[in-house]
């Protein structure tokens, strides 16, 4: 489904960077700020899909060229694994590492949480569960 | 705020009951999606905001500032408890919505109705 | 002793299993090898408990560390150790051996039919194991786990036709019965187990060996737990050993092949409720519950089991009721044991009682099947078999005659200590040991009644059992495998020489009483007045008393009934309908019940389930009415854009059923939603309002692409019902709506939030140090402190939006359809 109205399309021109920037920031500060994957990947989702209805489908795939259920697969893998590797090393299951890495050149101190890619694998579902729904009920409208 | 909350989640859960009591699909579906609303108030109303006099935008939100007191912790902030309860709860109710509709789609496709009484009639021919 | 021992009576317990199993590596011909693989099993366990008996001699009752413990489950009381007393080893030898005897038995009664032969190998060493576990395990509750085991393996073997729809049924029956008195045992056990908890360290009493060691000071026999926990063990013994009204499943379970029934349902598992009585017995008789229920219910069935197979045609059934009625004996010469007689328990030679038993019925089913299988099973039909099968014949004379209890064999002994206990326990019961008597001389007679039919018919003398008009039973049928060839050379005889050998012990014992004696005393706990060993047929004579008169009285009318044309037909018995009666109520009773509360309609599920929250709702607020005092709250007028936000919220709620058109109410429902943002913004939670303002503008999408797929009706609402979902759904409302008043009012402190909050960044000594890493406490909570929760919530999107995607078909039809297609139209255009 398309809507053919020159204010959506014109304005979704400017929106939709902004809108997928905020989303990176929302996820990668989510653990200090408001965000995180769950909001980031809605705002993505969002995003990509009122693009799909401003712009059509062919848009959307130049955007994300790949299948919806791809970025499931790959987030719930990546959740999976983030959640596994401490078993490996000997912790209880999910157990997260925090730590500071100071950056080789400038020497800023970069605050880590290993939780940052559960989050994520989070953010890559809620996209994929949220735009593979929408393609899939517009795709049997049109 | 309490009050007005609580009248909110009464108000809204009523009005959804009566759309899940009703005899057409649509209005079902449309019904759980407004539970989903009452139900998040309903929660969110229990986390005791600290919105007493003049509430400040975000100023008590759970995020954790230089003014923040480990000893007394409900003191600056809200309960994020609720918060992170509800959080999950939307998301998820957007994924169980999308299935709903995506059954109801389906459902008007093969029986050609959406009213509970014909579509019953239908899976007694069925059997 | 040390752990080698355990590992020893380990292997054992095992060892059937183990070769029964190892016989499936051989190919499906090698018959010969197979058997003695199979045979190897029972042999090794009883080689192994002989070095053990040999080495440690039998285990005194007083000795709680009877053998060393392998830990197991320790957690749940569950380890292995063996406790090989009297008891102990009696029944692993009985089981062991008569298992030699089975596997050789089974090898003549199959014959040269290789398919069942491969079946039936494992599935009897599996049986063996679990009954030598049930009886040498010292863990209570592993003892449970083995008799869970026999009621599977007994499954297996009595459903042993898979496509005998009757057998399988018969095999469902007994499952179902001694299934259901596992449970039983095991909540007795489990009970018991926390009943003898002291509190002072060490626990309560798990292990058979410190029950018999420590339960004499630890039970008092007024604790309603004790006798509660007996009283449930006792439940599950009654099920096994087929005490009325659940001996049903025993005649029943005669669908089996009789290998399996001479195995099972004579010697060894309908034992196991006996020997489970004959455990107890030293710690629980102290009961009043012990004496009041056991003799009573044994009596009766003795009688009932008695009675019945005197009106049966079918050997095996005969055989299977005469197995009710001795169980019941058994019952009651235990629970005779629980009173006094003369200052000792009025109990003799318990042991030889259960030994007496297995040593003629076993032989008596294994030439039941062999007769079944070259003539008949059906009496009338077998007059004058003996100028047929001599041997089968002299045979089952030999154990029948041991049935009757005559002078000579050691069943008229062991018929003497019961008689002489039920004279003894008029010290107790006063003039009710008459009835007793009586019941007892009526079984006595029944036997001996049976006996001189067996005899008459057999040898083809006068007022033997002529062929009626009945149809005969025999054990082509009842194995499935037709009129197959039978088997010739020497393991044909292996049809009717293992039951000779055992049954040659009945005389063993009775011709020569001292060699039994030596081989049972030590065994035996229970030698109070006979203590000069079994006496023989003539110290009966020589010292007659009241148990002699009544043997004679019994033996004449026996006779006497035997010979006359009385009771002759076969009647049905009325127990065998409570199992069809119970899976008809079960089944069809359960399903118009569900029916009746499953309507399918989704209003009428909805109606329950606010109705009983109502319910609930009212009832609560009766037993705490401080619920309904009015919470303390703030002006609801103070904060201008709160109360704007709420009135927003409830007209767009009101309208919805309102309005008809389908753009103006998603359009209704999105501004309801964006009011609900607001409403987060004020709560100061800037996470939600985000994540609910994509979710509000995905919603509409979505409704929008819906909507417009679905065909526009409009609303069919009717006017009726209206009224009665308005007022149920405004009092649910309020009913929530006070709720969620009263609970943001309620003062529980501290709140859980708290420790969120407190170690979201860096943690404290109740995390070890370890905090979040985050400022964002709801994030952080999110991915971290629930961070399984959310890692099963996007497993639920994905498989959400699974359904989604897998709901509606390809579009595309796939290349090999349009093939088709395309092939179909150039065959039309031919």
């Amino acid at each position: 489904m398309t809507i053919s109205s020159p204010v959506l399309r014109n304005s979704m021109r400017l929106i939709l960077p902004l809108m997928l920037l905020y989303a990176l920031y929302a996820m990668l500060k989510g653990h200090n700020e408001p965000g995180g994957g769950f909001i980031g990947g809605m705002i993505m989702a969002t995003a990509i899909c009122t693009y799909r209805m401003s712009h059509g489908f062919a848009a959307q795939l130049r955007l994300m060229p790949v299948h919806p259920r791809v970025l499931i697969f790959l987030g719930l893998g990546l959740a999976l694994g983030t959640s596994t590797v401490p078993l490996l090393l000997g912790e209880p299951f999910l157990r997260s590492a925090v730590g500071v890495f100071h950056l080789p050149f400038s020497g800023h101190a970069f605050h880590y949480a290993s939780a940052m890619a559960f989050d994520l694998g989070v953010m890559l579902v809620v996209v994929g569960v949220g735009v593979g729904m929408i393609t899939q009920l517009s795709e049997e409208l049109e | 705020m309490t009050i007005i909350l609580s009248i909110c989640v009464a108000v809204v859960f009523a009005v959804s009951l009566y759309l899940m009591t009703g005899r057409e699909l649509k209005s079902i579906a449309m019904g759980v999606f407004l539970l989903g609303h009452a139900a998040n108030l309903s929660i969110i109303a229990m986390s005791r905001t600290p919105v007493r006099h003049e509430p400040q935008l975000l100023k008590g939100a759970p995020i954790l500032t230089e003014g923040f007191d480990p000893a007394n912790p409900m003191s600056s902030i809200v309960d994020p408890l609720p918060q992170a309860l509800i959080l999950t709860a939307i998301v998820i109710g957007f994924a169980v919505m999308a299935f709903l509709l995506s059954l109801l789609v389906l459902t008007s496709r093969k029986t050609g109705t959406l009213s509970i009484e014909e579509l019953g009639v239908v899976a007694t021919q069925d059997d | 002793m040390t752990a080698s021992t355990t590992i020893w009576l380990l292997l054992c317990v095992l060892a059937p299993t183990l070769l029964g199993l190892a016989t499936l590596f051989l190919p499906q011909k090698a018959i010969t090898l197979r058997t003695l693989l199979a045979l190897a099993g029972p042999v090794l366990s009883i080689v192994i408990l002989a070095q053990h008996l040999a080495g440690h001699g039998v285990a005194a009752a007083a000795d709680p560390m009877a053998t060393p413990v392998i830990s197991w489950i320790p957690l749940l009381n569950m380890n292995l150790s063996f406790l090989v007393d009297g008891l102990g080893a009696f029944f692993g030898l009985l089981v062991a051996g008569i298992g030699v005897l089975i596997v050789l038995y089974a090898r003549g009664y199959f014959g040269p039919d290789e398919a069942s032969l491969y079946r039936f190998y494992p599935t009897l060493g599996f049986f063996t194991t679990a009954m030598m576990g049930i009886v040498l395990s010292d863990y209570l509750l592993v003892t449970v786990l083995f008799w869970e085991l026999t009621s599977i393996s007994s499954f297996l073997l009595i459903g042993w036709d898979r496509y005998d729809k009757h057998a399988v049924k018969l095999a469902m029956q007994a499952f179902f019965t001694t299934g259901l008195g596992g449970m039983f045992l095991m909540g007795g056990v489990l009970m018991f187990g926390f009943a003898t908890d002291i509190g002072l360290g060490g626990g309560g009493l798990w292990r058979w060996s410190e029950v018999l060691a420590l339960g004499p000071g630890r039970i008092s026999p007024s604790d309603p737990f004790i006798i509660a926990s007996f009283a449930l063990m006792l439940f599950g013994a009654a099920t096994k050993s087929a005490q009325w009204p659940f001996h049903y499943w025993l005649p029943g379970a005669m669908a089996a092949p009789t290998p399996v029934s001479a195995y099972l349902h004579s010697a060894t598992m309908v034992k196991a409720g006996v020997f489970l009585v004959a455990r107890m017995f030293p710690v629980f008789a102290v009961l009043d519950l012990w004496s009041n229920i056991l003799v009573p219910l044994g009596a009766f069935t003795m009688v009932l089991g008695a009675v019945v197979a005197l009106n049966q045609h079918d050997l095996k059934r005969i055989f299977a009721y005469t197995t009710v009625s001795q169980l019941g004996l058994l019952m009651c010469v235990y629970g005779l044991g629980g009173m006094a007689a003369g200052g000792h328990p009025n109990i003799e030679w318990g042991i030889t009682q259960i030994a007496n038993h297995a040593f003629y019925k076993a032989p008596l089913f294994i030439i039941a099947g062999a007769l079944g299988h070259y003539i008949s099973r059906d009496i009338t039909q077998l007059n004058g078999a003996f100028r047929k099968q001599p041997w089968m014949v002299l045979t089952m004379l030999l154990g029948g005659y041991a049935l009757a209890a005559g002078p000579g064999t050691v069943s008229f002994p062991a018929k003497e200590f019961f008689l002489h206990a039920i004279h003894e326990s008029a010290e107790s019961i006063g003039p009710w040991w008459m009835l007793l008597m009586a019941m007892a001389a009526v079984t006595a007679m029944c036997n001996v009644a049976i006996f001189v039919r067996l005899l008459t018919t057999l040898m083809g003398w006068p007022g033997g059992m002529k062929p009626g008009a009945s149809h005969g039973h025999d054990d082509h049928a009842a194995h499935g495998h037709g009129e197959h060839e039978h088997e010739h050379g020497p393991w044909a005889q292996m049809i009717w020489i293992p039951a000779l050998a055992l049954v040659s012990l009945q005389y063993v014992g009775g011709l020569a009483p001292g060699l039994w004696s030596q081989w049972f005393a030590p065994l035996e706990t229970n030698i109070h007045h006979f203590a000069e060993g079994v006496p023989s047929a003539l110290h009966a004579f020589t010292h007659p008393g009241v148990p002699l008169y009544v043997s004679l009285i019994a033996i004449i009318c026996g006779v006497s009934i035997g010979l006359s044309p009385l009771m002759r037909g076969a009647i049905v018995d009325v127990h065998d309908r409570i199992y069809p009666a119970m899976y008809w109520l079960a089944v069809t009773g359960g399903g118009r019940a569900f029916r009746l509360v499953q309507t399918g309609r989704f209003r009428n599920y909805m109606v329950f389930v606010l109705l009983a929250f109502l319910a609930a709702y009212v009832a609560s607020m009766v037993l705490d009415p401080t619920m309904l005092d009015w919470p303390q709250v703030e002006s609801p007028f103070e904060f201008f854009p709160g109360v704007l936000l709420g009135a927003i919220i409830c007209t767009t709620a009101i309208l919805m059923p309102i309005v008809q058109s389908r753009v103006v109410r998603v359009i209704i429902l999105g501004s309801c939603g964006f009011s609900v943002v607001g409403m987060y913004l004020l709560y100061q939670a800037p996470d939600l309002a985000l994540t609910q303002l994509m979710f509000e503008i995905i919603s509409v999408i979505l409704f929008v692409l819906v909507l417009r797929m679905l065909p526009d009706k409009g609303e069919t609402d009717r006017a009726s019902g209206r009224w009665w979902r308005f007022s149920l759904g405004t009092l649910t409302g309020v009913a929530i709506g006070w709720l969620t008043l009263v609970s943001a009012q309620s003062g529980a402190e501290p709140r859980l939030g708290e420790f969120f909050a407190q170690h979201s960044y860096s943690g404290t000594e109740l995390t070890d140090g370890r905090g979040g890493g985050g400022n964002n406490i709801v994030n952080v909570t999110l991915v971290d402190f629930r961070g399984f929760d959310t890692l099963g919530e996007i497993t639920v999107l994905s498989i959400a939006a699974l359904g989604v995607f897998s709901l509606f078909p390809r579009r595309k039809p796939l290349p090999t359809e349009l093939e088709f297609d395309d092939q179909m139209a150039r065959g039309v255009a031919l």
